[in-house]
Formats: structure tokens, sequence, C-alpha cells
């Protein structure tokens, strides 16, 4: 007979091993030494007090909060940003506050807003029209066009008058064959451009990488398919 | 820090880990060391373990980490073939000299021969066959791809195959 047929096969082998292969138990003092070794969680003597301490600030701070002067950007296009993030964080939380459908709104919309929109994005596969409604923001009349993506982001579109609004160049990106600056507040990332004497913006929550890719598409859809122009 | 619940699960497994310090260092008291360094960075680390996934192959690859770090960088690392694995007639691994009297005894041949298999056939043999471990996580333990496990299994076994009919024949 062959050698080779009284060698083990791979399944046999690995069943020896699994079997008869010595076991080496751990021993009981390593166990004991082990649950000793580990630190346990103490509660330090300071820390009482200090905790005690930084309470009492907070509390404070929110009983002087209402009293404590509000800190506005200087920069008008940041305030203008920030109005428009509320907006759009407002609508997240609890909607539009008109459903209206375009274009049959537009007539009411532009008389609202003061804003006139000879063409508008309406939605297409990928971005689906919610809402538009005339808002009020840094003391001007302006109109707010809600869209969804396929994930579930809200996209909102607003356009005021911005005749003393000037596009931060230094936050400019080039996107297609626009140049919009890319603002981030609040969590929140805003396109803005200027339409002739219309300051415009497009928020969204998108800011990580590669969201902003993709909010880069929904800007060009709405960028190219939207015409604002003062209507007062 | 890990929490109580944390360290309860992570000490049902010392017998497993100790068992494998064993066949590793090859010392007693090595592997007491190595198995309390590896509770030590597991607790301390305990954030890191994703919850679902397999905690008893969690804690091999600290342990043969810890292993690799603290005992086999003070040997010459031997030459490598293309799948990690020294060369058949590279010198073994000198994690732990086993002839000054402080080593293990070894009581069988198949024990005899598991202890002159380099580290990487070990490691792989322990996990999968003794401790039963699915490819991924050997794989996961070892760094290394699950074909690269496939093929140390194999290899492995054909050394120790090649080691029992030395025995055999002696």
């Amino acid at each position: 007979m062959n050698e080779r047929f009284d060698e083990p096969s791979d399944e046999t082998l690995g069943r020896r091993l699994a079997g008869e292969l010595p076991r080496h138990p751990a021993p009981a003092r390593l166990r004991v030494a082990i649950v000793e070794a580990t630190p346990r969680p103490r509660r330090a003597a300071w820390l009482t007090p200090l905790v005690t301490a930084a309470a009492t600030v907070m509390v404070l701070a929110l009983v002087a909060l209402p009293v404590i002067p509000r800190i506005a950007p200087a920069d008008p296009v940041d305030r203008y940003v920030r109005a428009v993030v509320s907006e759009h964080a407002r609508t997240l939380m609890w909607g539009a506050r008109h459903g209206e459908v375009l274009p049959a709104a537009l007539p009411w919309l532009t008389e609202q807003s003061g804003i006139g929109l000879s063409q508008v994005f309406v939605g297409d596969d990928r971005l689906t029209f919610v809402s538009a409604e005339p808002v009020y923001l840094e003391r001007q009349r302006g109109v707010a066009i809600h869209y969804r993506d396929e994930d579930g982001h809200m996209v909102t579109y607003v356009a005021l008058p911005g005749a003393g609004v000037t596009v931060p160049d230094r936050a400019r990106v080039q996107v297609d064959r626009y140049r919009p600056a890319l603002v981030r507040d609040s969590g929140f990332a805003a396109w803005v451009w200027k339409y002739g004497d219309v300051a415009c913006f497009l928020v969204s929550d998108m800011v990580s990488a590669d969201d902003v890719e993709r909010f880069k598409e929904y800007f060009v859809r709405v960028r190219t398919n939207t015409e604002p122009v003062p209507a007062y | 820090m890990a929490d109580a619940d944390f360290q309860r699960q992570a000490l049902a497994h010392l017998d497993a880990l100790y068992n494998f310090a064993m066949y590793l260092s090859k010392r007693p008291a090595d592997a007491e060391d190595l198995v309390q360094e590896t509770y030590l960075r597991a607790f301390r680390f305990s954030h890191r373990f994703q919850p679902g996934t397999h905690l008893r192959a969690w804690l091999f690859q600290i342990l043969r980490n810890t292993f690799l770090t603290f005992y086999r960088v003070r040997e010459r690392e031997a030459p490598i073939a293309e799948d990690g694995v020294p060369e058949w007639d590279a010198p073994m691994f000198h994690d732990a000299p086993d002839d000054d009297g402080t080593a293990m005894d070894a009581h069988t041949d198949l024990e005899r021969a598991m202890r002159r298999l380099p580290e990487e056939f070990r490691t792989v043999l322990l996990l999968a066959e003794v401790e039963g471990l699915p490819l991924e996580e050997v794989a996961r333990v070892m760094a290394c791809p699950v074909g690269t496990v496939k093929s140390r299994i194999f290899r492995a076994k054909e050394r120790l195959r090649a080691l029992l009919r030395d025995y055999d024949t002696k």
C-alpha cells in the first residue's frame, strides 16, 4: 500500500487538531489578576463641586440669555445666509406655510413677494417640487421654493432683492459655467449668487464632500432654469 | 473605559485566549503576561469595538498583535515567502525558546508538531481548526485576505503532516 494512504486527509487532520490537541486552561489567578488590574471608574473628589458650579453658570446663562444682545454677522451676505438657513430650517421642522403648485400660483406669488419668476425650475426626476411661498427675511420680501430629492434632502431656493449684496470672492466655487459662493452656516450649506439685482440662495443640509458634489448638480438645475426679476 | 458588561463578555473568552497565547509564546509566564496585556488593551480601547461583530475574533486580533509587537520583534525576522510565511528551510521563529526549561511540555506528537510550525501556520490552524473561527474572521485577525488564509491552512497542514511523518518514522 502506498504510504500516502496512511496520512490523514485535511479533514481528518482538522478533526484531530480540534479533538486531540491539548488545551491549556487559564490559571485561576490570571482572571483575578486581570480583574484587579482593570481600572475602575472612580469619581474624583473635586468633580462634585465642579459640576455644581458649572450647572449654576448654565442656569444663570439661560436666565440672562434673552437680555444678551444678539450677535449678528457684519457681512450682509452672512446675514442673508443666516436668515435663509433659518427659513430653510423652519420649513424642515414645520413645513411650508403654503402648498401652492407652480405655475398656477405665480401671479399670487409675484404679488406677495415682489419677485417675479420669468422662468422657474419646477422639478425633475432628481428634485421634486414641494411648494413655493413668499417670505420676509432681513426686512425684505422674497420668494422661497422648496424641493425634495430622492434621498429626502430638502433643498430651498430663496430669491431676495439684493442690490447691496456682493457675492464673496473668497468662497466662490466653479460649478459648471457658474461661479457661485458656497457658504456654510449652522450645519447647512448654501450656494449664493446674484441674478441681476436679485440675491439668490440654494440651501440644504448636504455638507459632506459627496453631498456637495450632488448639491452642485442641484445648483446647476435651479440656476439654469430659474430667472427671478424684481417686480416692485 | 470598558463597562462591566463588556468586561464580563470579554472575560468569558479567557481560556481560549490563554490557550492561544500558550501556543504562540510557548511559555506559561509569557502567556499570562500576553493575556493580561491583551485584556488591558481591550478594556482601554473597548469604544473601538463594534457591537454585533465577533468579540472573540477581536480579542484574538489584539492578542496576536501584542505578541507580534512585544515578543517577535526581538527576534531576527526569517526570510518571507509570497504568502508571508517563512520558507521551509528558514530558521523557525524564536518567539520564545523552548529549551530553557521554562517552556511548556509537549505531551503528544501533534502538540510537538504544532509547536514547530511557524507562527503564521500555528495561528491559522489554531483559529480555524481548534477555535472554529470562520475564515473571514481568521483573515481579520491575521490582517490578510481570505484566499491567503486558505492557502496558509493548506500549507500548514502539509507541513504538519510532514512533521508527524517524521515522528512516526523515528
